[in-house]
């Protein structure tokens, strides 16, 4: 019973800790291009929220004359990059960066740690690319202007966005199913009086991945995961097919350029030191990574918790964890949507 | 060992849930700015002339692409099509600029002339807003700021307000977020807790407040 309490105790956090990453995520942003009128007005920025906030605007601000500096002396660029590591881990304590999808994510598909590392480090590194890829050709050697960039990210985003929503109905697919079957099978067989029978491989089939599993589990192909492994295997993470699962949720995540980093690259452009601008921007993705990673960790921490908690309740506790499982996977998707529709908006980039 | 697991599980989950983790987003255009309020001959107030200055930063990011005749400088002319870009953008966010005539939200039309000029490496950007009535108010409220925070806006340092053709009983003050928000941090747990409508006022309290008060 007390098992059983912490369970539901741990659910709740759970769940509770992913949708308020997500609204975090989300925070209030809109793009003045997006065609709504301004939101809700902010909450006041206090205490230890209050405080990152305060940093990640001063060291984006310690940026541009860091540059300035770096222009005439040319010691000053190790500075630089110091700034703009350490303005990478703050600002991807803000909206965007895919720290709610990437969490979800990796809850809903019982992820390693390890891995969980490696998305998140893939992720940020893709994003620091996409804003020097933009920049690269569209200012360095197209000339064109903010405003056609702008347009260039937002056709970005919405691809990202829709990457993210398709993962996620993926993911929930393949978890939904899993979920539902448990628990008709928890369902029949406690009509047949078999009570506390052994569900736990029968739950742990659907939990591979989604993309060659079967919820019976008579399809398998040639890996050994079968039954009892409760999720890839360290060696999956290289091996064949391990790196491909977590692509799909790399490039949906990744692909979404962080505006601050166009801004800069644009300004260190100005200043006749794009590649300056490069090395800051890649300093400024480890420096999310970093962020990232650490919110990551959570999320798997919270998920392996609650996968111990639940093998000591064969029963109750594998559906708490499918149906968490399955709850993540819902949320990916309902992220994607909301981006793609304009309920929860990203980092804004903009013109005035 | 799992209940400190637990409890800090629970204590991060209490920390992102508290409301001000949801203004995480922070500026990436920063406004200085200057303000002048328009008086008609007989003592009406008729609209806010804005002057704003932006950074250095997002100057640089604003101006990449424009055709310029002479290198690092550009004419009120080749900047036109940004700041119609601008312009129009601001809409959206009623041009960040809210008033008050003794209390009521004064409405404003749309703007009437605008310019960008670009001088030491930044834009400025000029644009007035005339009043859909004008009016004489005891008292005028005017706040400038972003509730998404996007853009962070200051009065500059030097003259920040100025008041044109007003009467000579007018006076003015310019008030900065954190004269506001010293006497309210008190009433922070209480605001937060207070019906809606209390809420979608809430971030004028961060505005920079211009008050003319014309007895």
């Amino acid at each position: 019973m007390k098992i059983m309490k912490h369970g539901a105790c741990l659910a709740a956090t759970a769940v509770c800790f992913l949708l308020v990453i997500g609204v975090l995520d989300a925070a209030l942003a809109q793009n003045p291009f997006g065609g709504r009128p301004a939101g809700p007005p902010p909450m006041a920025p206090t205490g230890f929220a209050g405080w990152v906030l305060a940093k990640q605007a001063e060291f984006y601000r310690m940026l541009a004359v860091a540059l300035h500096a770096a222009k005439t002396n040319a010691s000053a660029t190790a500075g630089l990059l110091g700034i703009s590591f350490a303005y990478g881990i703050f600002h991807a304590a803000g909206p965007g960066h895919g720290k709610a999808v990437i969490s979800s994510y990796l809850f809903a598909n019982d992820e390693t740690w390890r891995r969980g590392v490696v998305l998140s480090f893939v992720s940020a590194l893709l994003q620091a690319m996409v804003a020097i890829v933009i920049v690269g050709i569209a200012a360095v050697l197209l000339g064109a202007t903010a405003k056609t960039m702008g347009s260039a990210v937002r056709i970005i985003e919405i691809g990202s966005y829709a990457l993210i929503a398709l993962v996620g109905a993926r993911l929930l697919w393949s978890k939904g199913r899993g979920f539902i079957a448990a628990l008709r099978a928890r369902m029949q067989a406690q009509g047949q009086g078999h009570h506390a029978h052994d569900h736990h491989s029968h739950g742990h089939n659907h939990d591979h991945e989604y993309g060659h599993q079967d919820p019976y589990g008579d399809e398998h192909d040639g890996h050994d995961h079968h039954g009892h492994s409760h999720g890839p295997e360290p060696r999956d993470l290289a091996g064949p097919g391990g790196w491909h699962r977590g692509l799909s949720a790399i490039v949906a995540v990744g692909l979404r350029p962080c505006s601050g980093a166009i801004i800069v690259l644009v300004f260190a452009l100005a200043q006749g030191m794009f590649w300056t601008g490069v090395g800051a921007t890649l300093l400024m993705g480890l420096g999310t990574f970093i962020t990232v990673a650490a919110i990551a960790t959570i999320a798997v921490g919270s998920r392996a918790i609650a996968a111990r908690i639940a093998s000591h309740r064969s029963g109750s506790g594998v559906l708490i964890v499918l149906g968490l499982e399955a709850a993540a996977a819902g949320l990916v998707m309902v992220f994607g949507l909301a981006l793609l529709t304009g309920y929860m908006a990203s980092e804004r980039m903009g013109l005035f | 060992m799992r209940s400190i697991i637990l409890t800090s599980l629970a204590a991060t989950t209490m920390w992102f849930a508290q409301p001000s983790g949801l203004a995480w987003a922070h500026p990436h255009v920063w406004v200085t700015m200057k303000n002048e309020l328009l008086f008609a001959p007989d003592g009406s107030v008729t609209g806010v002339r804005h002057a704003w200055t932006f950074d250095d930063m997002f100057s640089a990011f604003a101006t990449q692409g424009l055709e310029q005749k002479t290198k690092g400088a550009f004419t009120r002319d080749e900047l036109a099509p940004l700041a119609k870009v601008n312009i129009e953008s601001l809409k959206e966010f009623a041009y960040f600029t809210f008033a008050k005539m003794n209390g009521q939200t004064a409405k404003f039309n749309g703007p009437t002339d605008y310019w960008l000029d670009y001088k030491d490496s930044v834009l400025t950007l000029h644009f007035t807003l005339p009043f859909t009535a004008p009016a004489k108010p005891k008292v005028l409220d005017v706040d400038v700021y972003d509730p998404t925070y996007f853009v962070d806006f200051a009065f500059a340092k030097k003259d920040p307000v100025a008041l044109a053709g007003a009467p000579v009983s007018c006076k003015f003050t310019a008030q900065k977020p954190n004269d506001l928000s010293a006497g309210q941090s008190q009433q922070l747990g209480e605001a937060f807790f207070n019906k809606l409508d209390t809420m979608s006022n809430w971030g004028a309290q961060f505005a920079n407040r211009l008050v003319v008060t014309c007895p």
